[in-house]
């Protein structure tokens, strides 16, 4: 192990198996996207081959179309366990973005996975997020403990090493971050080496791409020609953007994200 | 290795005290290396407008709101960038002492150190304490800069009184000094290039600084440092195979290796070493995580380590260990304490051998380091040397409440040491040590009894003279505050003194050891080096150190001079284990825990120790076995 992927790689096994280890009702978040196509991908290596968590999809209904089409043949292809969650209450009384981006975030994501966990009594959830996609993220840990749902972003606990914090009081659960360290360009790379299959939307067409997906309302694409992941390395190498300027619920003010991450969205 | 192969990232944590400037120097390299997207660069602009402040380039890693508003760092973020196409990853840590803990986890996963200081002000509080926790979790090598070098002008003078501090403290703390460079990161100066402004300085500038350490080897030589892997899991997924996965943390291992687990000491070959699904390698190196198969099949679970045969890591239930005290919660003396070491855990008991404490506080709480006993429910596996498994944590039942590294094992006492062979007299004339020796009818030696005030020494001293008298033997007693008295009046309790104190006793005891005679010295002796330089005085094969240990707040409890209370009123300073220090021996040939055991049963394990080292005759200790039931008696032969 030379190389700043295959360490990045090595790293993510070693926690996923941790989490395994240490505890009951593990699953993992799912949204389709690159990095947690990844996440799916590095679970698999960390256990000889299999998937031995189910795997959660947060539905908000406003999805890109195109998303659920190709999750549903993904999740078969790959006999996934999928548990796919939503807040069904505020659906059915006309929740959308109209009603305010924030208010909408977490109505139909953090509430819908909320519910979620508590329905299934997931105890520890894997999601793919990363330090370098925005400020707050910036701030996680590996593992980081959620009391009643919140984020105590001003109080976390210390992470030495490679000892994570699994052996708290019983009403704590948790939130594991194996693709914390990893940055966007890492994530593509490591795509095109491993020859992942990854949702098309990623790749130009009619030059536009999603750089980051989401929901259809208040996620936009950026002009690109980048059809292949070599073109998209190549893209990103130059690029000055950052990765969520697409994405409309981060730029509703400065900390839109710290505040609706400490509620518990992902 | 293929050349499209990126190298890998070297992480550098930035450390030191609050508003030394830790934050702009990092915010500094990340605008003017260009690696920051323009809309976090602009909306950080954008909030400084609003706040009607200049650009500060913190706030690209500051955040939080409360980050912001207070101008502070709370917790630590860490931000790639390259620069002459060499890569890093920079590790912002707090400043502030109550945030030790999200320092200490930010320097827990660097590969050098960055300690930023303040010319004007030269190191403070937290730059000892940020040194002492790079030392901790295991850096070597630290970059000192002196920032700030535009508010005094980048003058000579001033630079040199902070570089020639802080020097001084990296090498008390045995770290590698790699350069000293002058810098002002509000300015860009001697960051990315030389600067005109300090003719006096001929070094390197900061980004050459670490280019270069880049290129030094810190990847080491897996060949060299033995096999170790942690064991986190077995799976068995499939009907047929069992796989035993963890990861390598040290050294190399092939397949068809021979193998062993510890601590429980089971043996195997290695069959396969599976990366991946459909990737078998036939080899693996520190980094990897792997599964491995084995040629037969064996019952085991986590939290073992394995090795190979002729390379075992020590299994002990007791170790001796440095410790940082990073809990909300302080230091509860007897409370149960969960240790995870390596993916082994256990219940254990800590007693702090010596810690700097605070006079009017005297406990062991957030920031605070100190020496440890470590008593586990069940035999771990460890290492004690620099490589391999030598970290680990203790958790209570709500928090991770200290780090900690192993120092050493408790030691045994190596048998069978060579019959003195010294002569001492040259010259002819004098009795011979032998000759009293034969009149005697057993031999000299000296009991170097060490530990501090209150832990017990005067008297286990006075009931081993007692018990050797009673039987006939030469025998006495160097108390070390009777000779206070006489002998060492002069001498009053600075470290230069306390060292003249030792020599003089190790002086005396050699006097008297040339009698035949078996002399106990009682003395605190805080220093290894003053009682190395005893053993050295006395001669090895008649020098027996003993340990007695007691933890300090036992010790404050009996307080049977008075002392912890002295100290603690203020009329007293510098008492060994709480304002000075005391360092605890690394291999006593026997150690005494008077908490546990009684002063009869001690005097009978020094009995046992004289026998055992052909001091005194087997006949005498035949006799010496009293009424003191079992008693946990430290086993100083323990040779595996």
């Amino acid at each position: 192990m030379t190389d700043h992927l295959s360490r990045l790689e090595n790293e993510s096994v070693f926690i996923i198996r941790e989490a395994y280890s240490r505890v009951e009702n593990l699953a993992a978040l799912w949204s389709m996207g690159k990095d947690s196509t990844v996440l799916l991908h590095l679970i698999r290596k960390a256990f000889v081959g299999h998937v031995p968590i189910p795997i959660v999809h947060i539905d908000t209904s406003y999805k890109i179309p195109e998303m659920i089409s190709w999750r549903d043949d993904f999740v078969k292809r790959h006999g996934l366990r999928l548990i796919i969650g939503s807040n069904k209450q505020a659906l059915a009384d006309g929740m959308g973005p109209h009603q305010g981006r924030l208010t909408c975030c977490g109505s139909l994501k953090t509430e819908a996975l909320l519910s979620t966990v508590r329905e299934h009594k997931i105890k520890a959830l894997f999601v793919g997020i990363r330090h370098d996609e925005e400020a707050s993220r910036g701030k996680e840990r590996i593992v980081s403990p959620r009391m009643s749902d919140a984020w105590s972003y001003k109080d976390q606990p210390a992470e030495l090493w490679d000892y994570y914090n699994f052996h708290l009081p019983a009403e704590v659960d948790y939130r594991i971050h194996p693709l914390l360290h990893w940055t966007e360009i890492d994530i593509w790379k490591y795509i095109q080496r491993e020859d992942l299959e990854l949702i098309p939307l990623y790749y130009a067409r009619d030059g536009v791409r999603y750089r980051s997906l989401g929901c259809a309302p208040c996620t936009g694409t950026i002009a690109s020609t980048a059809s292949s992941v070599e073109e998209i390395i190549k893209e990103l190498e130059t690029s000055r953007t950052g990765e969520r300027a697409g994405r409309a619920q981060d730029q509703e003010h400065t900390y839109a994200m710290q505040r609706l991450r400490s509620g518990g969205y992902m | 290795m293929s050349k499209t192969l990126e190298n890998d990232l070297l992480k550098v944590v930035v450390v030191g005290h609050v508003d030394h400037g830790k934050s702009t120097l990092i915010g500094r390299l990340l605008v003017d290396t260009g690696k920051v997207p323009e809309d976090r660069v602009s909306s950080v602009e954008r909030l400084c407008r609003e706040k009607g402040i200049s650009f500060e380039p913190a706030f690209l890693l500051d955040g939080f709101e409360e980050e912001r508003d207070q101008g502070i760092t709370i917790d630590t973020t860490r931000v790639n960038f390259e620069y002459d196409g060499k890569r890093f990853c920079i590790i912002d840590a707090p400043g502030h002492a109550e945030f030790l803990r999200n320092m200490t986890t930010a320097a827990s996963h660097a590969d050098v150190g960055v300690l930023v200081i303040d010319c004007q002000q030269g190191p403070r509080a937290q730059t000892l304490q940020h040194i002492r926790s790079l030392a901790m979790v295991g850096i070597t090598d630290v970059i000192v800069v002196i920032n700030k070098m535009d508010k005094v002008d980048y003058s000579q003078v001033e630079f040199d009184a902070s570089a020639t501090a802080v020097r001084q403290t990296l090498k008390e703390e045995a770290l590698n000094c790699v350069a000293v460079v002058p810098i002002s990161a509000q300015a860009g100066t001697n960051i990315f290039d030389s600067s005109d402004r300090m003719p006096w300085y001929s070094g390197k500038h900061l980004l050459k600084v670490l280019c270069e350490l880049e290129q030094r080897d810190y990847t080491s030589k897996h060949d060299e440092q033995p096999f170790r892997m942690v064991l986190q899991d077995i799976y068995r997924f499939d009907e047929e195979q069992r796989y035993f996965a963890g990861r390598v943390v040290s050294g190399q291992i092939n397949v068809g290796d021979d193998v062993v687990f510890s601590p429980s000491a089971k043996a195997a070959r290695i069959k396969e070493i599976r990366q991946f699904p459909g990737l078998t390698l036939a080899s693996a190196v520190k980094g990897d995580s792997i599964a491995l198969t084995l040629t037969h099949d064996i019952f085991l679970e986590r939290g073992e380590i394995v090795s190979r045969p002729h390379e075992l890591p020590e299994i002990e239930t007791e170790f001796c260990a440095r410790i940082v005290w990073i809990g909300k919660e302080p230091f509860a003396p007897g409370a149960e304490y969960t240790i995870k070491i390596g993916t082994a855990e256990s219940k254990c008991s800590i007693s702090i051998v010596t810690a700097e404490l605070k006079p009017e506080e005297a406990v062991l709480q957030n920031g605070m380091f100190a020496d440890v006993l470590i008593k586990s429910e069940h035999p771990l596996a460890f290492d004690t040397s620099r490589f391999g498994v030598v970290n680990f944590v203790l958790c209570s039942k709500l928090e991770t409440s200290a780090a900690g590294l192993v120092v050493e094992k408790v030691e045994a006492l190596v048998q069978n040491m060579s019959p003195a062979k010294r002569a001492i007299f040259k010259e002819t004339g004098f009795v011979e040590r032998q000759e009293f020796e034969n009149l005697h009818g057993h031999k000299g030696g000296v009991v170097w009894l060490t530990g501090l005030s209150g832990a017990g020494k005067s008297t286990l001293a006075k009931l081993i003279e007692r018990r050797l008298f009673s039987e006939g033997c030469r025998v006495v007693v160097l108390d070390g505050d009777n000779l206070r008295h006489g002998l060492c009046a002069d001498l009053g309790f600075s470290a230069a003194d306390r060292s003249e104190n030792v020599r003089r006793i190790a002086q005396m005891s050699r006097l008297l050891l040339n009698t035949g005679t078996i002399v106990i010295v009682a003395c605190v002796s805080p220093y290894k080096k003053d009682r190395e330089a005893a053993r050295e005085i006395i001669g090895k094969e008649s020098f027996f150190e003993v340990f007695v240990f007691c933890p300090l707040e036992v010790c404050q409890s009996r307080d049977p001079k008075g002392l912890y209370a002295k100290s603690k009123s203020g009329e007293m300073g510098g008492l060994s284990g709480i304002g000075a220090p005391y360092q605890p021996p690394s291999s006593p040939a026997l150690r005494i825990n008077s908490n546990e055991i009684n002063p009869e049963a001690s005097r009978d394990a020094v009995i046992d120790l004289l026998l055992s080292q052909r001091v005194i005759a087997a006949q005498l200790a035949s006799k010496q076995r009293s009424t003191h039931g079992q008693v946990d008696l430290e086993p100083v032969l323990d040779i595996r």
